[in-house]
């Protein structure tokens, strides 16, 4: 009796640890030291539709404006919008779309290739961009067609939250979504390295599950932050921008083709009385310093060239021997920018978490429940012996009752 | 529970109620739970095969294997070498003595790469023939020189270095099995040495020249010349090798006019593609798939800026403006209808300048000014600017005229535009080798590339190709067995069994130094591994996770699992405990 109330216990903790799907971690080696930069990709996403969310593609519009600006062409950027706010009955001003209630700038004016639109910006194929799992009759215009030597600046807005991101009011992308893609991209090498910027409320969280090296992120606010818009244009109706793309278009506003500045520089303008929340980024899996790295790595368009010396005389028919006279200094000029600032890096972690508010016992205890399970890496394990012990609790319950 | 047993007429003292019964206990209720229980877990099978999905079934130790053997062990090649001296001496020094010395300066000069992927196996074999006028001795068994070839060729007199090299080529020249590299040193009367290497797979030394010397020119070419194609190093970087995923290239070649108020230039592509490019594209028929397009655009300036010089009379853009030359907001280049998802374009641009800028020329941050007026960006493609001759006139017309580039202009133009292919596949696109000891100088070929220089492709884009492909199958088995409930259709599995079968044939073709055929079929195997890993039905946002599956299930199976479980063990104990009680009863009768 007792070997038969023993054997179910075993089945049952067999039939729960068979049913676990086990991930795998190991991911290729990739040599990223000795690969040339060779081109920029942009891919900016906005994931919200219905018009008073206008802030969200107005941010996108303008982060596309940007960097148009700085150099990117348009078959080097995809742009995934609902665009539905130009044309919106609502819209008082047709065919335009402002980011600022002095209406100076019109983002929706004229080059703006929109690559994915409607209903098509969707999890799936956002995730196809990101992974180039398309179907053969896709257009080369809506693929993402980097190579190893590619540095790729990934931007999202929207309405976010804890780890996930919601796309079109109707699906969510998970953190995990995303960490798994970047991983498929970075085996694949798509890449030589990314920069997300995310813009949404609680947007560090979206990339907490990231581990492929090479990768920079920096989200607009922290776990259990919002992020907030900038200012409410009353002419239009609705929010125009939001505080993290605002400042850092001011920034890049003051940037033309030449110059360059660095990453740093361009993460420490954030002020986090200004934006109401603590802009946090990433760098552990970041080799290079942020000093040195100048923002038209990512923002703007870089062209490695290397000077042609001669022509290849193979067409003519005398062979001429003077060319033993070519001066041989003339061969391979690389043209790189590099910026060198011995400055200290800075954080921008300056926020202190603490329960001021908490007087109330019970709210107390739950903080610190949660706190402690905050603090717990395994917490599929706990799932399982959980699971483990409702089961051997119903099993006992049902036996003894009877 | 109802029991049926006898109600005892006397309480009878050795009748014990609890202990003992006398009837044999019914196995009614066992039977029936049972039953339940078996019927239950018959359907078992039933429910498994109906949530089954089809996974077609990939050789994933294969692929494992595969992939270390790539990375553990670099793809080497063996090459065959050879030596020809000419009017020299057979008495000072004997043939093997000559190989010896030669092998021994290949490793001194190969020490420095230290077996890189693509590259010619270390052990190699140097068959040395000396030629003089009495008789040809040579080392190594197979001989394929014609002794007394060269007496004919009179070296005194200027030859042009074409017709020596087709003789050269003709006497060479075997079709039969691996190919060899071949060095022919001959000794004249003439004080300079001159070192040529031609567009087959032979070079020659000619002057006064003495045998050490001449050993040493003669490793250097064998080693940084012939295995590596031209420098020193012998790997080419991954952004040397503009080759699309699906083994194709797009050649786009693009005609800009600045500014088409002041002049209208057009070309006539035809030619140049008949007559010049597709002997170059037939060249490069084992690397890659080539195709072609052109096309001319107009109201094109660049978004750099140039300024005048007066010394120079032209406007001057310098090395540092090249980055931001290209102006990509005006420029629409990617046009291409014919390019597929996964293929490469190179984009050549002519760029006419308008008038307001013309002369324009490139000023090379020594002071020079480019005799080119171009330059590459590596994946990308080349650019040459072409100032007109209508430049100079100052004229004002109002209606500009159209005009058209010259033959001359347009053969000029592509010989730049093939120094920039050259480039952009990691060679050099000028004539001449420098190294330690000389200066050699390299024959160019009407099909763009020399035969050596083919090889040289060859054995790298065959090692570049199966190690992406390792990778690239290795990265696919990881994910497959990752996502255990995600649907592998049967066309991945026949084109990742395919690509196996290419990468073993790369294996084998590249054991026995075919380097054009290793070449074709490491692409093959790269095409047929990418397009299994791109396959668009394996996203794993479509498919439920393994928890998913047991989170839905569950709820209608467990807890009646659980039930008809505990019914049947209550059932077995009831039992095993009433013929306990039956069998004391027996005992104690007895």
């Amino acid at each position: 009796m007792d070997s038969s109330f023993k054997s179910t216990t075993l089945i049952s903790i067999f039939l729960l640890f068979f049913c676990n799907a086990i991930p795998s971690i190991a991911f290729g080696s990739s040599s990223t030291a000795t690969t040339m930069h060779t081109n920029n990709w942009a891919v900016l996403v906005c994931t919200s539709r219905f018009w008073f969310n206008y802030r969200h593609m107005a941010n996108t519009l303008s982060l596309y404006r940007t960097v148009k600006r700085l150099g990117i062409p348009d078959e080097r950027i995809i742009l995934m919008l609902a665009d539905d706010m130009a044309c919106n009955a609502r819209n008082k001003y047709p065919a335009q779309v402002f980011n600022n209630e002095n209406h100076r700038l019109n983002l929706y004016g004229d080059n703006v290739e929109v690559d994915y639109r409607g209903y098509e910006v969707t999890v799936e194929n956002f995730l196809r961009v990101l992974t180039g799992r398309h179907e053969t009759a896709v257009p080369r215009s809506k693929r993402l067609l980097s190579d190893e030597g590619s540095h790729i600046l990934l931007y999202m807005t929207g309405h976010g939250g804890d780890e996930f991101l919601k796309f079109q009011d109707s699906e969510e992308l998970q953190s995990h979504d995303l960490a798994d893609a970047v991983k498929q991209m970075k085996e694949k090498r798509r890449f030589k390295e990314l920069l997300i910027m995310v813009d949404t409320c609680q947007a560090s969280t979206l990339f907490s599950q990231l581990q492929s090296p090479g990768v920079l992120a920096i989200g607009s606010s922290m776990k259990g932050e919002n992020s907030y818009s900038h200012h409410l244009d009353s002419d239009v109706g609705v929010s125009v921008v939001d505080r993290f793309t605002f400042y850092t278009l001011a920034f890049f506003e003051r940037l033309n083709m030449y110059d360059n500045a660095s990453l740093s520089s361009l993460f420490n303008s954030y002020n986090s009385n200004l934006l109401m929340s603590t802009a946090y980024y990433r760098t552990d899996l970041y080799g290079r310093l942020l000093e040195e790295v100048p923002v038209t790595n990512f923002f703007g368009s870089v062209m490695e060239t290397i000077h042609t010396d001669s022509p290849y005389r193979a067409f003519s028919v005398k062979y001429s021997k003077s060319k033993a006279e070519i001066s041989l200094d003339q061969s391979d000029e690389v043209e790189q920018r590099r910026l060198k600032i011995s400055d200290v890096p800075q954080e921008l972690i300056d926020s202190n978490i603490t329960d001021k508010h908490a007087t109330c016992p019970v709210t107390r205890i739950w903080n610190a429940i949660l706190g402690r399970i905050e603090m717990m890496k395994e917490l599929d394990s706990l799932v399982n012996y959980g699971l483990i012990l409702m089961f051997l609790i119903v099993t006992g319950s049902s036996w003894f009752s009877s | 529970m109802a029991e049926i047993s006898e109600a005892p007429s006397t309480l009878d003292p050795d009748f014990d109620q609890e202990n003992m019964r006398k009837s044999k206990p019914g196995l009614k209720r066992l039977t029936l739970s049972l039953a339940v229980l078996f019927s239950f877990l018959l359907g078992l099978p039933f429910l498994l095969k109906s949530i089954e999905i089809y996974r077609s079934p990939l050789p994933f130790r294969e692929i494992d294997d595969l992939s270390t053997a790539f990375e553990s062990s670099p793809i080497l090649f063996p090459c065959h070498f050879r030596a020809v001296f000419v009017n020299f001496d057979p008495n000072s020094y004997t043939a093997d003595q000559l190989s010896i010395s030669v092998q021994a300066h290949m490793a001194k000069f190969a020490a420095k790469n230290s077996l890189a992927c693509g590259t010619c196996a270390s052990n190699v074999t140097v068959s040395v023939t000396l030629d003089s006028n009495s008789n040809c001795i040579s080392n190594g068994n197979n001989v394929d020189w014609k002794c007394g070839a060269l007496n004919e060729f009179k070296f005194a007199e200027k030859h042009e270095d074409g017709l020596l090299d087709e003789y050269l080529a003709s006497l060479c020249d075997n079709n039969s099995g691996a190919k060899v590299y071949t060095v022919v040193v001959v000794k004249t009367e003439q004080e300079e040495v001159r070192a040529v290497v031609g567009k087959y797979r032979h070079a020659w030394i000619m002057g006064r020249i003495f045998e050490e010397e001449a050993i040493e020119k003669i490793a250097e070419i064998f080693v940084n010349v012939f295995v590596n194609g031209g420098k020193e190093e012998g790997l080419i970087h991954g952004e040397f090798m503009p080759l699309g995923a699906d083994g194709r290239i797009v050649l786009s070649f693009n005609l800009l006019n600045a500014d088409p108020h002041n002049w209208i230039y057009d070309w006539d592509f035809q030619e140049i593609d008949e007559n010049l490019l597709s002997p170059v594209i037939d060249a490069l028929k084992p690397l890659a798939d080539v195709s072609v397009e052109s096309q001319v655009l107009y109201h094109t300036p660049k978004s750099s800026f140039s300024f005048w010089d007066d010394r120079l009379d032209s406007y001057i853009f310098s090395t540092k403006d090249l980055p931001f030359f290209v102006n990509s907001n005006e420029w629409h280049l990617d046009t291409s209808v014919a390019a597929g998802g996964l293929s490469k374009i190179l984009q050549f641009v002519v760029y006419v300048p308008s008038a307001k800028e013309c002369p324009l020329q490139l000023q090379l941050p020594n002071g020079e000014i480019s005799t080119t007026n171009g330059f590459i960006s590596p994946m990308w493609g080349g650019i040459v600017v072409w100032n007109p001759s209508a430049c100079l006139m100052d004229s004002k017309i109002k209606h500009p005229l159209r005009y058209k580039i010259s033959s001359e202009d347009s053969r000029k133009l592509f010989e730049v535009f093939m120094g920039q292919l050259r480039q952009l596949f990691g060679l050099k696109s000028d004539g001449l080798f420098v190294g330690a000891s000389g200066t050699s100088i390299l024959l160019a070929s009407e099909r763009g590339f020399s035969e050596w220089e083919l090889d040289v492709l060859s054995r790298q884009h065959s090692c570049f190709n199966l190690l992406q492909c390792g990778t690239t199958l290795g990265s696919l088995s990881r994910l497959v067995q990752s996502l255990p409930r995600m649907i592998i259709m049967d066309d991945i599995g026949k084109q990742v069994k395919y690509s196996l079968e290419a990468a073993r044939l790369t294996l084998s073709n590249a054991s026995l130094g075919i380097y054009d055929a290793s070449a074709e079929s490491s692409r093959q195997a790269r095409l047929l591994a990418e397009d299994a890993f791109y396959h668009p039905s394996m996203m794993s946002v479509s498919y439920y996770s393994f928890e998913h599956c047991f989170a839905v299930y569950s709820p209608f199976f467990l807890p009646v699992l659980l039930h008809v479980l505990l019914a049947v063990l209550r059932e077995w104990k009831r039992y095993k405990q009433e013929s306990k009680k039956y069998y004391a009863w027996k005992a104690k009768v007895k």
